[in-house]
């Protein structure tokens, strides 16, 4: 979806202008209610769900880590502000940006060891910190703060016309939205989403998952912070801990975002828009008989929401939208996917794969000697020896392949070399550094690219997506990204299917992809795993050649592969593992009359048989 | 001293209530690796329905519910893995998804109660309430020592259950490895309904229990539902057993804190310990990774 924009060029007036539209909506909303306070409260109360919602969409929608102890920033935001101005008359719009500080503050803390933590056990150690505040504050005595009105509008942000706030509060909401719309467009909105499809691939891009991640929940956190004042200062006239920290407020950012389409700029608008005037008048009609009927609704609507709705509103729009363009273009599509079937890539000139600028030309190297070495690694899995003191040198420019039958420890070995796994003994050097302990997203960054067995690819984005999160290991701005992604597409023939979602592809555009996104990272060596499990000859001819193309270019490339016959054809050194042991090594002849290698992978009845002949 | 043992003596009986909470959750996120949020929900409800009402309308003894409670919640749990967890068990974020939808079920429970009940907190008086036995200079609560034997005894219950019986067996093997099962002719959705159901029933057999000497109001759910997170987390996080261990851990931690802070910080003391334990050991104290049940 975000692809499908940027195709049409980065306007500004496109991304932004329709944000500024949201505010002057509101403006007019609020001129057209005119004085009834009633519902210039409701609106109020519209908008700075909108900006709660938004900001939890940072980081637990494109972030996808759901942060359900989020009540936490709001009232931390609030109560902060509220406090220094009840308590040392410190002007509220001061207190705002403190109490935000406090929220990012708090953010931090229980964002660096949680944010280690996957899936619902992060979701629910983010709870215990909201119901751990409320017993805390009530007993440092602050269970109900009276905000007194001091009277002085502007200056100590309490009016006594609500419009006012409604004003101050929209001029909030289209900062928040510009502020979201800018993350969303930027290197860092793309490796949020990266990580939240797939930690592990993320982290092989470049991206440091866990950085990355504990920012944008600080960000999130205040912002929510400011908003958490101006919702105390307008809303409130007692600050209560259950107000303020109450389970409540996550049920309704919940219920708001994942209405409106979680994960995308407008699900909290629309979600709001269209919930929260629900809830309010349900309160005020029914609210004396039945109090908590609102929340009663909340709960409902959550439930069919995400049983129905997964995608919210928005999703299902743009699900509509892409459904109509498809069928609006199907000849075109028919006509070119058969007729340029995977396009083989236009090979013979060498530098087919140069990618911007030539890593391997242009960083200062000295060319000879190993691009990357293995020094006697030994990797333990429970009992199991998966390396043995593995010894391996790299030479630079060169295809070397790895081989060996099944648990031999060919996969571990690329694990351990770039730093998925660390080894109980032993190191790695790549260009003469130790790289043994360092991370994957630190290894890209240093030149080693990867393509994984299983392809580890972002589904749910565009293949032009895809390819931007390894651009981005180098290059920072978006639309250049865009740009270089948009040649490597080409260059791998997959430029039909770059608007379409990973997803879809077929086995061997998958791989492409992989390729495409590793290249795009610009490394100095690519560790390929497997490259043509799964595919027919033809398909695995095609990636031979696309593996010698990528050598031609200087790029360095190790290959792990279990056919043989294919990989002697362009490999130019063999290594044989088996059962994590270094058996052989020399060029492909040497090493696949090795009678160790014929042994390993056909058994001692064949290696007698050979011996004879 | 003697605080220190009147204290632990405590601990321990009111442990052994979260324990059964605790060991329903267990068995719930072990089988269907779901996490409940609605859990404690469910356990409030039965301190309302039929603890709390039974004895108004008829006089039932709340310990006597505490068993009628266990068919009722069963078709309850049953009902709702049915109807409504089962439909998002299997979409590609089912993980977050199932945890939503039950965070939405417990506030469609808690302000239902609110509603229908009003949000008046309620106790339950009867002689035992209040009554104790006297065990040297120990005082033991008579509610809390009933609701510590039958606890026990219901989780013994279950654990029979889940290792005597043939469809216990089925639930923990579907636990192990749900799709080798289901080529082993295991009904996995059935199987999934099973263990929530009982689950729940154990649960809201837990609430009627805790009901006999604790207030409740329709928002307890929020008090208790991260403390028994946190036995499930300290016994194993899968592991009915180590739930029950964790309960009494989390109980005795409850009381004796009272020692060193106030008594409204209590349950702050356990939520930080269940944070440690998250970030520090998530498999738990007694749980090995990947063990089951």
């Amino acid at each position: 979806m975000i692809a499908e924009k940027s195709k049409q060029g980065h306007s500004f007036w496109v991304d932004y202008f329709p944000l500024i539209l949201v505010g002057v909506a509101v403006l007019l909303v609020c001129f057209i209610i005119g004085p009834q306070r009633y519902y210039q409260r409701v609106l109020l109360l519209v908008v700075l769900w909108i900006c709660i919602c938004s900001n939890f969409n940072i980081i637990s929608g494109y972030g996808g880590q759901i942060v359900f102890g989020y009540m936490l920033f709001v009232g931390a935001g609030g109560y902060t502000s509220v406090l220094l101005f009840k308590f040392l008359g410190v002007n509220p719009w001061i207190g705002m940006f403190v109490g935000a500080a406090v929220a990012a503050f708090l953010a931090f803390v229980i964002g660096y060891p949680t944010l280690r933590l996957h899936g619902h056990y992060f979701a629910v150690a983010t709870v215990a910190f909201p119901l751990m505040a409320i017993p805390i504050v009530a007993q440092l005595g602050w269970e109900e703060v009276h905000i007194p009105f001091a009277g002085r509008g502007i200056e100590s942000m309490q009016f006594t016309d609500v419009r006012y706030y409604v004003l101050m509060s929209a001029i909030l909401l289209v900062v928040f939205l510009i502020i979201v719309r800018m993350i969303e467009r930027s290197r860092f909105g793309y490796a949020l989403q990266a990580l939240k499809q797939n930690e592990a691939a993320a982290e092989g891009m470049g991206i440091h998952t866990h950085r990355v991640k504990l920012l944008a929940f600080m960000l999130s956190a205040f912002l929510t912070g400011i908003a958490g004042t101006v919702y105390c200062f307008s809303i409130l006239f007692l600050l209560t801990t259950p107000a303020a920290f109450g389970l409540f407020i996550i049920v309704r950012i919940l219920s708001i975002t994942i209405v409106g389409g979680i994960g995308t700029l407008w699900g909290p608008v629309i979600g709001a828009v269209l919930l929260v005037p629900v809830g309010e008048v349900l309160a005020a009609e029914v609210g004396d008989r039945w109090p908590g009927f609102q929340d009663l609704i909340y709960g409902v609507v959550l439930l069919i929401a995400v049983i129905y709705l997964p995608g919210g509103i928005s999703g299902k729009v743009t699900e509509i939208r892409r459904r109509r363009k498809r069928l609006a273009s199907p000849k075109v599509q028919a006509i070119v996917a058969p007729s340029n079937p995977d396009s083989p890539p236009k090979r013979g000139t060498p530098s087919s794969f140069k990618v911007g600028t030539s890593l391997a030309e242009t960083r200062g190297r000295d060319p000879q000697g190993p691009i990357l070495k293995v020094e006697g690694v030994s990797k333990l899995f429970g009992g199991v020896r998966a390396l043995q003191n593995v010894t391996i040198e790299v030479p630079r420019g060169k295809i070397l392949g790895v081989i060996g039958p099944n648990g031999a420890g060919k996969t571990t070995l690329f694990n351990v070399m770039n730093g998925y796994l660390g080894p109980e003994q032993g190191q790695v050097f790549f260009k003469g550094k130790d790289v043994t302990y360092l991370k994957p997203h630190d290894l890209c960054q240093m030149g080693i690219g990867r393509t994984f067995q299983i392809p580890q690819i972002f589904s749910n984005m565009t293949v032009l997506e895809n390819v931007m999160i390894g651009a981005f290991a180098r290059e920072r701005n978006a639309p250049r990204a865009q740009a270089i992604s948009e040649e490597m597409v080409q260059k791998m023939g997959l430029s039909h299917r770059g608007q379409d979602q990973a997803v879809g592809l077929t086995i061997l555009e998958t791989k492409m992809l992989e390729f495409s996104r590793a290249l795009a990272t610009q490394p100095e060596l690519i560790l390929v795993d497997e490259p043509m499990a799964g595919l027919n000859p033809e398909e695995s001819h095609h990636i031979g050649e696309i593996i010698q193309g990528i050598a031609e270019s200087g790029i360095t490339v190790m290959v792990i592969e279990h056919v043989v016959q294919s990989l002697v054809k362009f490999a130019d050194y063999l290594v044989g593992l088996d059962e994590g042991r270094k058996i052989a090594e020399g060029s492909p002849e040497e090493v696949t009359s090795n009678p160790h290698i014929i042994e390993a992978y056909l058994g001692q009845k064949w290696r007698r048989r050979y011996a004879k002949s | 001293m003697e605080t220190f043992l009147q204290l632990l003596v405590s601990g321990l009986l009111m442990g052994v209530s979260y324990g059964v909470l605790a060991a329903g959750l267990a068995l719930i996120f072990g089988v269907i690796k779901i996490v409940n949020f609605a859990h404690a929900a469910f356990a409030v409800l039965a301190m309302y329905f039929p603890a709390f009402w039974f004895l108004e309308w008829w006089g039932i003894d709340p310990f006597i519910s505490s068993i009628i409670a266990l068919p009722i919640f069963f078709v309850v749990g049953y009902g709702t893995q049915r109807m409504i967890i089962d439909k998002v068990i299997g979409t590609p974020a089912a993980e977050m998804s199932t945890l939503i939808v039950t965070m939405g079920l417990s506030l469609l429970i808690e302000n239902g109660i609110l509603i229908g009940w009003s949000g008046a907190p309620r106790i339950i008086n009867l002689p035992y309430t209040l009554g104790s036995f006297k065990v040297g200079s120990v005082l033991l609560n008579q509610a809390q020592t009933y609701s510590f034997f039958i606890a026990l005894v219901l989780i013994a219950a279950l654990f029979v259950f889940l290792n005597k019986t043939m469809l216990g067996k089925a639930i923990r093997a579907v636990a192990d490895d749900p799709e080798s099962c289901a080529y082993m002719g295991i009904n996995l959705r059935f199987a999934y309904c099973l263990a929530f159901g009982v689950g729940i029933a154990i649960t809201a057999s837990g609430g009627c229990l805790i009901a006999t000497y604790r207030p409740f109001n329709p928002f307890y759910a929020e008090t208790i539902i991260v403390i028994i997170f946190a036995c499930c987390i300290l016994g194993g996080v899968t592991s009915v057993q180590g739930a029950l261990i964790g309960g009494i851990i989390i109980g005795c931690i409850q009381m004796l804190s009272t020692m060193v802070v106030a008594v409204a910080l209590q349950n702050v003391a356990v939520f930080l310990l269940f944070v440690l334990f998250l970030y520090l050991k998530p498999e738990g104290l007694l749980g090995r990774k990947g063990r089951v049940v």
